[in-house]
């Protein structure tokens, strides 16, 4: 497999290749059949969970369906005007903003510094990689119990780090701080999310022109015009692949806010996906839940526009 | 890439290596030495860096006083029966998506690659009811079929991009020869396409492994229920703070798929980023 980003995304959606043999005149039907027979499974399973349920969820945003409705009752668009008018969900729409920005950019930050850094040929670099990509395997209820732990009002990390500074007098209680838990959540989705993204800039920068780099010290350019000019540059395709990633994986996070606060304190951290779990599954208020979930799509379309309209245009 | 022979720049090098550095293996390092602490020794407003006294009684009572190993237990079938299946499929319709042609490849497959724009919790939603009416609601079973939401999309994609390096002629040849087209998949391409299999299937075996979200909600009983909600429901309530308990089992449950990781990392990160798709 290769590691080449640019070579592994088809630059134009029509040039999916296809092996030569079966684009051959004399197509034969069988082969066709056989064709569609490896893909009916998949294809199957592909309706079963995805799209069947993305219909009906789609559906039961026009209608009534709480604990007090026996049957769905068809409301129209009314579902859609009691939650664009409910200043909590777009309160809910701020914090997700939030939380999806400064997570994409602080891991986009941070990765790319690791990545340059695990790039430049050192004893042990090996390990380090490999050991990076523990914080996204562990499962996210270990990542909140970790960072749940340091944040500890009474015997967290973070506490008896500033108190040895002498930078607070007393223990905080970051979590029970509007502030603290969108800290403590962005911290956590960073950490989870900087080793994907520094596996993708180091498969970027082997598209780096190692040539033109010695051609460029030789003309005595310093470190960071190097960065610039040459590597910077060249890590462009990549840069867009990780940012749509990012912001599509940030904006379906789930697992590790709600155990790490649970949306709270009272809403701070109720982005989103919190917000339809919690309308659904705690108050089993399906249709307004389902209706937050299609402005949630909505959300998610222009990242996703993005993602596709890379793949159909190239870059 | 960097010139580091000079100062400046060795000093650069080394306070980003060390503040990142930090940031990513300390709360590990953290979890670790938190669950080899004594109660009296974890429960300090100034914590030690590293344990005075090392306690193995935190893992005794995470493994003894709780339900973690029917947890794991259940993790273990449901994430190994989900990857197995997902890659099944994916296997099957990568090499179609590869070697075939036919009407609709090619909006079928986009439409799968975008399939991360359906927001999990959503089809959540509906996902509920549909296994309600199947009578598949807390049943692992139910939860297996689930999970194939999240890794069938990539693990496609995955094994579509290495069946596009397999050479045409390997299977022409063999064609040639008078096999079949399924006979010549299973008996020739299939037995050299086992890394890229492992890795999918270590891909799917991790979204199943990591999952919170649907296992709590598909999942009502205690004894069928997986890791995550399991030890969200054990250690994170309001009356019971046991930390270090918290910290063993966390190690526990995260074992099996870091060890298998350290072994599979390279070619995992390949197909993850090969699949340029999360």
């Amino acid at each position: 497999m290769t590691t080449d980003i640019a070579d592994a995304v088809p630059a134009r959606i029509e040039d999916y290749p296809v092996s030569p043999r079966s684009r051959r005149g004399g197509l034969q039907a069988a082969q066709r059949r056989i064709g569609l027979l490896m893909l009916l499974p998949a294809a199957a399973a592909f309706a079963f969970v995805i799209l069947y349920p993305f219909g009906q969820a789609l559906a039961l945003s026009l209608f009534e369906d709480t604990l007090q409705t026996i049957t769905p009752t068809f409301i129209g668009f009314a579902n859609f005007k009691a939650v664009l008018t409910d200043p909590e969900v777009w309160q809910s729409f701020g914090i997700t903003i939030i939380y999806v920005g400064c997570s994409t950019l602080g891991t986009l930050v941070l990765g790319l510094g690791w990545a340059l850094l695990l790039n430049q040929p050192f004893k042990g670099r090996g390990v380090f990689r490999a050991l990076t990509l523990m914080p996204w395997v562990v499962p996210s209820t270990v990542s909140a119990f970790i960072w749940a732990w340091i944040f500890n009002s009474r015997f967290g990390l973070i506490n008896g780090l500033l108190l040895e500074l002498h930078l607070i007098d007393v223990p905080q209680a970051w979590l029970s701080t509007p502030e603290g838990a969108m800290l403590a959540v962005i911290l956590t989705r960073i950490w989870r999310s900087i080793p994907l993204f520094m596996a993708f800039f180091l498969a970027g920068l082997q598209n780096v022109d190692t040539e033109q780099l010695d051609a460029a010290r030789v003309d005595g350019a310093r470190n960071f015009a190097i960065l610039r000019d040459h590597v910077l540059p060249h890590l462009r395709p990549v840069l867009i692949v990780v940012v749509v990633l990012g912001v599509i994986g940030g904006l379906q996070d789930f697992d590790t806010i709600y155990a790490l606060t649970g949306g709270g304190p009272v809403r701070a951290t109720a982005v989103l996906s919190v917000e339809v779990y919690k309308t659904a599954f705690e108050q089993w208020d399906i249709g307004t839940a389902s209706a937050i979930g299609v402005l949630w799509v909505a959300t998610l379309l222009p990242p996703a526009f993005f993602y596709l309209r890379m793949l159909v245009k190239g870059r | 890439m960097f010139d580091l022979s000079s100062r400046t720049a060795k000093l650069v090098f080394g306070g980003v290596l060390v503040v990142i550095g930090f940031y990513l293996f300390f709360p590990i390092y953290w979890m670790i030495t938190s669950s080899l602490k004594g109660n009296a020794e974890l429960y300090r407003v100034i914590p030690t860096f590293f344990p005075q006294q090392f306690t193995f009684a935190h893992y005794w009572s995470a493994i003894a006083e709780s339900k973690l190993l029917v947890y794991l237990g259940n993790s273990l079938i449901v994430s190994g029966a989900s990857a197995a299946i997902n890659t099944v499929l994916a296997v099957y319709a990568g090499y179609s998506f590869a070697k075939y042609r036919y009407a609709g490849r090619q909006p079928i497959m986009l439409f799968m690659l975008s399939a991360q724009m359906f927001p999990f919790g959503l089809l959540l939603i509906s996902l509920y009811p549909v296994m309600t009416s199947l009578g598949l609601l807390d049943t692992r079973p139910g939860l297996i079929l689930s999970y194939i939401v999240f890794a069938l999309p990539v693990a496609t994609y995955m094994l579509y991009s290495y069946f596009m390096q397999v050479p045409d002629e390997l299977i022409d040849a063999a064609r040639a020869d008078g096999g079949g087209d399924l006979r010549i998949f299973h008996t020739i391409v299939l037995p050299i396409s086992i890394p890229p299999i492992v890795t999918v299937f270590l891909y799917s075996f991790m979204w199943s492994w990591n999952d919170l979200l649907y296992s709590m909600t598909l999942i009502v009983s205690e004894d069928k229920r997986t890791i995550g909600p399991g030890l969200l429901l054990t250690y994170l309530n309001e009356t019971n703070a046991d930390w270090g308990g918290a910290m063993a089992a966390s190690l526990l449950v995260s074992l099996p798929i870091v060890i298998a990781f350290m072994f599979l990392q390279r070619y995992f990160v390949q197909g993850v980023t090969a699949g340029a798709v999360k």
